[in-house]
């Protein structure tokens, strides 16, 4: 009974509290991830030599080097040339760095998948370059790209955890907090364990949804 | 200007890849009304030729006149104007593959043309009738056969209302028992008076509806003429031998 | 550093040894299993995907070894739990590899008077383990990353290292830079290994890229 208590008072309003930093972590985390990776993939095939070589530089750059470590970066290392972040900017600045890199990985993939007859097709009708873009490489673009970036997207929802690394209290962070005061690290776990997993079902779910209703006929081999 | 003048016109269209001399100094024009076939070996630079008249391929150097008016392709707006009055026909369709048979037809004219999306929608539809294909109107490209797919994208070029069509070997990429339904539009064409340049290799449909046969190798012309002069009694040897080698394959018909 | 290296390098290899193991019978389950299996895997599966690695170290180092009266040091933690979320994504790996064989294989070794066991063993795994290398270059960098959150639990590696020494110095910038060079070169030799490993098991007219 005490347990159900202490639950009830502690765990559900602290949990609650993480839970929501959490989802104002993930969520613009997200969308401005995505955002720059469309960028970033579009200049690795469209850009200039210089462009290219640059967007690939920062893409290797940020895929092979540990989130934490990025992490660190910002939070511990930007003061050095005198930049101050509080650890939720510095967490934000982070995953949406970190995941526009392989965003842009799937974007460049689905840009290059598509026939250079469509973008031919498009200029012979009188197209202009931004047209052709908006209303014929992208569309089909997306469609390509959609099961890697949603999977990236998720990835995020789990990665977000290592925000409480550089002391931005969120779910993950409230845990623990709450573990080390009453030692019930095994319940407090699971339950924040299966949080995750249900936000992580739910965004699948989603994803999915959104594939289905985006699928047409001669693209459903690019479902997941 | 006068019916006699050329509505399409070009002069000394070259153009490299490398070291690689894919067209040396082309030039021909086309009358209203006219159509010319290009025939010659694959290589000889055919499709080459089609995609650098529509600046889909930049040209090295030479002039492309539409209507007696030198286009300056380094200007944009000139460059998309003069496309869409360029109607174009790939080997292999090229239809946009998240785009319904309709929707392939009528976005030229609702992006391009920027017309009211239901105008174009019923323009797009009698396109389509014209071609034969209004029952698959909603398929996308992949629920469609290969004939068809080029019979969509003829009714999408001429949505545009274009003054020339250029036809890279519409029939080429086609299972033989669906040639016919794309010869039989593109007769219809040249029937209601469309001004056509197409590359091609079926030379028994070209003999029924050129005015005149363009026989290129090597990226450039060899000769040119009415079909009887060029297929029959050809001037030069290598007009010659391979008229002679199509006529192996073809012998019935041109005998 | 270059203790934490060595650090970084046995955790990864113990999880991605771990991830192996139980990875390849998790996928033949997964593939040729009866639908109960089949459940208990795809929840296992849903499982280590779809948990943060931080909360699962949280979760085994404090909660759950203890309560099996397992006091296990941060290092073998790390390993184990590293290993059991590689072993989700490994069998996926593999069952990708499997499914992508031909029918003919399985059935051609049933025709000899192969046992299921035996065809699996002797005619499926060998080709699907060689399919597998580039899925496998793909895991050992995603671990080599992961690994530095197990600095969470104290174990001592390039990340723990790093830090340490950045707090007493200050020089963080620097030595966070150092930390991703080090794990830039770590990705780049161990990818590099396996290109080498899948050319030297190619089998001659198998393009696995």
């Amino acid at each position: 009974m005490n347990e159900w208590i202490y639950i009830q008072n502690a765990v559900v309003p602290a949990l609650w509290k993480g839970l929501v930093v959490s989802i104002e972590l993930i969520v613009p985390s997200a969308i401005m991830g995505l955002l720059l990776g469309i960028v970033v993939g579009t200049l690795r095939v469209y850009g200039s030599v210089f462009l290219r070589l640059l967007s690939d530089g920062y893409v290797v750059l940020f895929r092979g080097v540990p989130l934490l470590v990025q992490l660190f970066t910002w939070y511990f290392g930007l003061p050095h040339i005198g930049i101050f972040l509080s650890p939720f900017s510095a967490s934000v600045l982070g995953f949406t760095l970190c995941s526009a890199a392989y965003h842009s990985e799937y974007v460049r993939g689905a840009l290059l998948s598509i026939k250079r007859g469509q973008i031919m097709a498009a200029q012979s009708l009188g197209f202009s370059t931004l047209d052709t873009l908006r209303y014929i490489v992208l569309p089909q673009a997306i469609r390509r790209a959609l099961p890697g970036c949603g999977n990236e997207i998720i990835y995020l929802i789990k990665y977000s955890s290592l925000a409480y690394m550089i002391t931005c209290i969120e779910l993950t962070g409230q845990a623990k907090a709450l573990a080390s005061q009453s030692f019930k690290y095994l319940e407090i776990f699971l339950i924040v364990g299966f949080i995750y997993l249900v936000l992580v079902s739910i965004a699948s779910w989603l994803l999915n949804k959104l594939e289905n209703a985006l699928v047409i006929p001669g693209f459903e081999l690019y479902k997941s | 200007m006068t019916n006699r003048d050329p509505i399409l016109k070009i002069e000394n269209i070259s153009k490299k890849y490398g070291s690689k001399e894919i067209l040396r100094s082309i030039s021909l024009e086309i009358k209203k009304g006219e159509t010319k076939v290009l025939i010659g070996p694959s290589g000889a630079g055919k499709s080459t030729l089609l995609q650098c008249i529509n600046f889909l391929v930049m040209p090295d150097t030479g002039k492309v006149y539409l209507d007696g008016r030198c286009i300056n392709s380094r200007k944009k707006k000139e460059l998309y104007t003069y496309r869409q009055q360029v109607g174009m026909i790939f080997q292999d369709f090229n239809l946009f593959d998240h785009l319904t048979a309709l929707e392939n037809v009528s976005i030229g004219l609702i992006r391009v043309k920027k017309i009211k999306r239901s105008e174009a929608n019923e323009r797009a539809m009698q396109e389509l009738k014209r071609v034969g294909l209004e029952e698959h109107a909603n398929k996308y490209p992949a629920q469609l056969s290969g004939g068809q797919k080029q019979r969509v994208s003829i009714a999408r070029a001429l949505a545009m209302d274009p003054k020339v069509m250029l036809l890279d070997e519409p029939t080429s990429a086609l299972d033989p028992e669906l040639v016919g339904e794309v010869l039989n539009v593109i007769r219809n064409l040249v029937e209601s008076g469309m001004t056509m340049l197409m590359a091609t290799h079926q030379i028994n449909f070209a003999a029924a509806v050129a005015d005149e046969i363009i026989f290129m190798e090597n990226g450039t012309i060899i000769e040119h003429g009415p079909p009887q002069e060029i297929l029959f009694k050809p001037k030069n040897s290598r007009t010659k031998s391979f008229c002679s080698k199509i006529n192996e394959i073809y012998g019935d018909m041109l005998t | 550093m270059v203790e934490g290296s060595i650090v970084t390098i046995g955790v990864v290899f113990g999880a991605m040894f771990l991830g192996l193991i139980l990875g390849v019978p998790i996928a033949i389950g997964q593939v040729y299993g009866k639908p109960f299996l089949r459940k208990i895997i795809a929840v296992y599966v849903w499982f280590f995907r779809g948990i943060p690695l931080l909360v699962l170290l949280f979760l085994f180092y404090f909660g759950f070894l203890p309560l099996l009266g397992l006091n296990l040091p941060a290092f073998t933690v790390a390993s184990i739990v590293l290993g059991l979320i590689s072993s989700a994504y490994q069998s996926q790996i593999f069952r990708g590899a499997i499914l992508s064989l031909p029918e003919g294989q399985l059935k051609a070794a049933r025709a000899l008077g192969m046992s299921d066991f035996s065809a699996i063993c002797n005619i499926i795994l060998p080709q699907a383990l060689r399919l597998s290398i580039p899925g496998w270059s793909n895991e050992y960098s995603i671990i080599l990353k992961d690994s530095a959150v197990t600095y969470a639990l104290g174990v001592p590696e390039i990340m723990a290292r790093t830090h340490f020494v950045a707090t007493r110095t200050y020089e963080h910038l620097i030595l966070y830079a150092t930390a991703g060079l080090l794990y830039l070169i770590l990705t780049f030799a161990g990818t590099k290994a396996l290109r080498i490993l899948e050319e030297k098991v190619r089998i001659p007219g198998y393009a696995t890229r």
